[in-house]
């Protein structure tokens, strides 16, 4: 079996369509994100929204994609490196545990798109997660994964729970605390994987740590996660830190968002 | 077939063909016994999914891009999700035509639970007709106005089963949710 496997040719069925980064940052309406659209000026997701319960429809498919993607991804890093020569042991059982929360996000994910009437497949799927997941270097590969992209899934789960909350939705709001504490303690190897694997090797960390930001700001589009009340998706400070994230490295983000939301303003 | 004009006659921003779609709201119209020409005005800068009825009589609306895309495919048109858009709008200028709706606000004094309520009664006949459906993706936007409750369950099922519901029948179902 071959390694890094390239996400072109992810197995999907026919009722998934891929939109490529190109065409999705091409569309001159503005980018989808946050089951809305950068054109938009986008609020808080709340069910008070007029679109709201399709914005959060949206954004639950984009989750449950996103979570396939995690497992193949997760799966990789199983397969693609050499114990010893690349990656401790304990690396790959954590990834292997990571693939069982994944699968078992898959399966909850599913669930709740039935609970919310929405058809698999029934929005396009962006394979950007899983291209972080191609990085030929496994700390990179799990800090732009690990850290930067379940970081966004953290934010993005604590939000749908809101939202759950506020809808008086019980089944979104267990569900999606559920799978949150999945995601920090996901977050939290990538965090842990990081520093012990880069801790005699400055370059190596700088490298890594520069690979997040590209990440983050990739998924950054008119700075919608952030801590402003009326960002679409929240910055959940308080998991972040539970999963590894100092201080400065939320500032960081926060500040990157904040300047993405300027900008777009302008 | 009744006679359809769509504003702009071509499209720079989405892949949509003003034809194809002017034949899809004629179809429409048609199986739900409209005659009449019918305006549609399409902001194609826009890919959100709104929609309104600017005039009664004669019959113009006007939707966002959005609200006839493919959501598989962005840009590009979607055929049933237009025939749920423009289906609901021409039963509820049926519906106020009917009689049965005279006591019903403006449009735009209507609430979001009202417009839920009025939306899921639309869906239904709109489903037994073939035209529309995702019958649970209404029953999602339902519950998020008017509570994740059996009481609220079954308050849509009379919405979504009902062929000929007044607007007063619908406000009292939608009403008696909110007391629970």
């Amino acid at each position: 079996m071959r390694k890094i496997f390239p996400a072109e040719e992810l197995a999907r069925d026919s009722r998934f369509i891929r939109q490529t980064n190109e065409q999705r940052l091409g569309d001159p309406r503005g980018a989808r994100v946050a089951g809305g659209n950068t054109s938009e000026r986008l609020a808080k997701l709340t069910p008070d929204l007029a679109n709201g319960p399709d914005r959060a429809r949206a954004l639950m498919h984009g989750i449950f994609v996103g979570e396939i993607q995690a497992l193949e991804g997760a799966g990789r890093t199983c397969w693609d490196f050499e114990v010893g020569e690349d990656v401790p042991l304990e690396l790959k059982l954590d990834m292997a545990r990571q693939c069982w929360d994944e699968a078992r996000h898959c399966e909850i994910s599913v669930s709740l798109a039935e609970h919310m009437g929405t058809e698999l497949g029934e929005f396009a799927e962006n394979g950007l997660l899983y291209e972080a997941a191609c990085n030929p270097d496994p700390v990179l590969r799990l800090t732009g994964v690990n850290r930067a992209l379940e970081g966004l899934a953290i934010d993005v789960f604590n939000t749908m729970k809101e939202f759950g909350n506020m809808a008086g939705d019980p089944v979104l709001e267990f569900c999606e605390d559920w799978m949150l504490a999945d995601e920090v303690t996901h977050v939290k190897m990538g965090s842990d994987w990081l520093r012990r694997l880069t801790e005699n090797d400055k370059e190596r960390l700088d490298k890594a740590l520069e690979f997040q930001k590209v990440v983050d700001r990739l998924f950054s589009f008119n700075g919608f996660r952030g801590e402003d009340d009326d960002s679409p998706i929240q910055l959940t400070r308080r998991f972040r830190e539970l999963a590894g994230f100092s201080d400065d490295e939320i500032d960081e983000i926060a500040d990157m968002s904040r300047e993405a939301r300027v900008e777009a303003a302008s | 077939m009744p006679q359809v004009s769509v504003t702009p006659e071509s499209f720079e921003m989405v892949f949509y063909d003003a034809a194809v779609i002017g034949e899809v709201i004629s179809e429409v119209a048609e199986r739900l016994g409209v005659e009449e020409t019918i305006t549609l005005e399409i902001d194609e800068g826009s890919p959100l999914g709104r929609s309104k009825i600017t005039s009664y009589d004669p019959i113009e609306l006007w939707v966002d891009g959005g609200a006839l895309e493919n959501t598989q495919r962005p840009r590009q048109f979607g055929e049933a999700r237009s025939r749920d858009t423009i289906g609901r709008l021409l039963l509820r200028i049926l519906d106020r035509r009917s009689g049965r709706f005279n006591e019903t606000p403006a449009d735009d004094e209507l609430d979001l639970m009202q417009f839920a309520a009025w939306d899921v009664h639309c869906v239904g006949r709109l489903e037994r007709l073939g035209i529309g459906g995702q019958r649970q993706r209404r029953l999602y936007q339902f519950r998020n106005r008017h509570g994740f409750t059996d009481v609220a369950d079954a308050a849509f099922e009379q919405l979504w089963d009902s062929s000929e519901l007044s607007w007063t029948e619908i406000e009292r179902i939608s009403e008696d949710c909110r007391t629970v």
